[in-house]
């Protein structure tokens, strides 16, 4: 017998990888999707990019300024438009991901071995993170350099710290949604109305600080929305929530300490109630 | 102890929900195991035997951890279904579901060497083992190519393969030659006995009663939930107690036919004539037993046997004999 029941660490990171490496291999195989995904960001940002410009004429700029605290409204768009890219993917990753591995019968192959199914996210979320930082940087340069604007302004090493931080509690958002699609059986409209949910909560187009108050506590209760304001505040100087970055940080923090873990144990309650009744291959 | 499977009053109930209408919904609860005890020994091949709907996928589900039971215990390869389930998922190969449990989009050998790495494989390892398993199935030719391409058959030998990659002692195999045309259902037949030979138990799940008697050293009989009947295949058939005819064509003189009907375990025998030639219709309790000692009479006097057509009790004799319908049926409950 070869296999180990027992992983030590190193062999844990292994099969991480190894389902980071499954999904890369998958993923070239539809070089088509990557760049639609490069795409579809400018796209996507350019649409009130131009009505703006088409409304505000001259003032654009001004006017953009006032209300955000930047006058870069091309790279506030961009921005936006890439943190969705980042959001979407995420709950398409984890969410749908499990309904489609389920619907494939990929699901219960990977529940016979004993790779822990948090080993497997992990692997997966990986996967996430590098396609749609992949993407996004080079739809944000891209879109930069079309609309004509500098790509490299800011603090850009404080905006990786940003997404980096940020990221981690965003997938342990997309696994809570993941359990639930498991428990309900439906993926499409579920992670459909998350994406967009938590896309507008976060302000794609606009600064969350626009939002009625009550809409706005709740946006400030996403990862995402803290994510992409810190990003838009060290690039674009938007400003922080708590002013200082740190602050700003060590909320997302509390986030990646919190959500994963609940999250985490959602799941495993979920799955247990699965297997309780007709298991991971009834779909 | 590894190949070995203790099963102790298992049952298995499901909820699910029969809809009535366009909200209207009543939940209903499904017995698929009831009280299942049996016990597998290492090194056998043990055939789990019923029609469509018998229980025999939800008990193998159970065993490889991927549905709780309601109540009873098992152990598998020694480890405690509950407390040690990542033991069991470590020292199970399973090819369940046929071919779906393969990611299309990859090669067979990436799918190997993924699922390798699942079982916690070092990267040599997995190539290694990869290797292996493609030289033993004859899968090289299509080994780099998209499963996606690949014929029914093929992506049922790679979800075989899949079930190796781990060298687990026990395997476990849900209708394994489902779908494969009867060469590659034979070589897949003769791999199997060459891994048990080697010293891995097998349990092994069909609806074809030839396969079962051909591959099986014991075979239980499943039914609704519930095991039938527990045995070798000839005990199951001997247990039936049942007449059995041998038919013996060619030129058989009437002293031949006095002389086997003389024998001790014949109970009758007639000779008639078919085809111009002369048929002798033995019946016995025991052919297999009885047959030589029939053919060495007929030699004796004199018989031209030109042809010798048994008649013997199947496992799907004994399956009617117990429930009263045919294999064929589908028992899920609807």
């Amino acid at each position: 017998m070869t296999a180990i029941a027992n992983p030590t660490f190193r062999q844990t990171l292994s099969a991480m990888l190894a389902e980071t490496r499954l999904r890369l291999l998958n993923i070239t195989r539809y070089p088509g999707q990557l760049m639609m995904e490069i795409i579809i960001p400018i796209v996507f940002a350019a649409m009130p990019m131009l009505l703006g410009r088409a409304t505000a004429g001259a003032d654009a700029e001004a006017n953009f300024r006032a209300n955000t605290g930047t006058a870069n409204y091309v790279a506030f768009l961009l921005i936006g438009s890439n943190a969705f890219t980042i959001v979407s993917n995420a709950f398409w990753h984890i969410a749908y991901w499990l309904r489609f591995e389920q619907e494939t019968g990929t699901l219960e192959a990977v529940y016979l071995t004993p790779t822990s199914r948090i080993t497997l996210v992990a692997g997966v979320s990986l996967y996430s993170a590098l396609r749609a930082l992949t993407t996004s940087i080079l739809a944000y340069i891209l879109g930069c350099l079309v609309f004509q604007v500098n790509p490299l302004q800011g603090d850009i090493l404080l905006a990786f710290l940003f997404i980096l931080v940020g990221l981690l509690p965003l997938y342990g958002v997309a696994l809570l949604f993941g359990a639930l699609v498991l428990k309900v059986k439906e993926s499409n409209a579920l992670v459909g109305l998350m994406q967009w949910g938590v896309g507008f909560l976060m302000g794609i187009f606009f600064p969350v600080v626009a939002l009625p108050p009550l809409v706005r506590a709740v946006a400030l209760a996403f990862p995402p929305t803290w994510m992409v304001n810190g990003v838009r505040s060290a690039l674009l100087g938007v400003g922080f929530f708590f002013e200082k970055w740190y602050l700003d940080w060590a909320v997302l923090w509390a986030f990646l300490l919190f959500i994963p873990l609940f999250s985490v144990q959602v799941f495993h309650r979920v799955e247990n109630g699965v297997r309780r009744n007709a298991g991971m291959g009834e779909f | 102890m590894l190949g070995q499977v203790r099963v102790e009053n298992l049952t298995k109930v499901y909820h699910t929900r029969q809809r009535k209408g366009l909200f209207k919904s009543t939940e209903k609860a499904v017995e698929a195991l009831k009280g299942v005890s049996l016990e597998i020994r290492p090194g056998e091949v043990f055939g789990l035997l019923g029609p469509n709907g018998a229980g025999k996928t939800t008990l193998i589900k159970c065993l490889t951890t991927l549905l709780l039971p309601t109540s009873g215990a098992a152990w598998v390869n020694g480890f405690h279904l509950i407390h040690d389930a990542n033991a069991i998922r470590a020292s199970v190969g399973c090819m369940l579901m046929g071919d779906r449990g393969l990611y299309w989009k990859l090669t067979g050998r990436e799918n190997l060497i993924f699922f390798g790495a699942l079982y916690h494989l070092s990267p040599t390892e997995r190539r290694r083992r990869a290797n292996e398993i493609i030289d033993r199935l004859n899968l090289g030719e299509i080994a780099d190519r998209a499963v996606e391409t690949y014929s029914s058959g093929q992506k049922m030998k790679l979800a075989f393969a899949k079930a190796l990659i781990n060298d687990a002692p026990l395997l476990i195999l849900d209708e394994p030659t489902n779908t494969l045309d009867l060469p590659s259902a034979r070589e897949l037949r003769a791999v199997v006995r060459e891994l048990n030979r080697l010293g891995k138990s097998v349990i092994y799940t069909t609806h074809i009663m030839a396969e079962a008697e051909e591959m099986c050293d014991r075979v239980a009989i499943i039914d609704r939930g519930e095991v039938l009947a527990l045995g070798t295949p000839d005990d199951l058939k001997a247990s039936l107690d049942r007449e059995e005819v041998i038919r013996f064509e060619g030129v058989i003189s009437s002293r031949a036919g006095q002389a086997v009907q003389a024998l001790p375990g014949v109970v009758r025998a007639a000779r008639s004539a078919v085809n111009g030639h002369t048929q002798l219709a033995v019946v016995v309790h025991d052919q297999r037993a009885l047959l030589p000692r029939l053919i060495e009479t007929l030699t004796a006097h004199n018989a031209l046997v030109q042809k010798i057509v048994p008649e013997e009790v199947t496992l799907e004799d004994v399956f009617i004999a117990r429930t009263g319908r045919t294999l064929a049926e589908d028992t899920r409950v609807k």
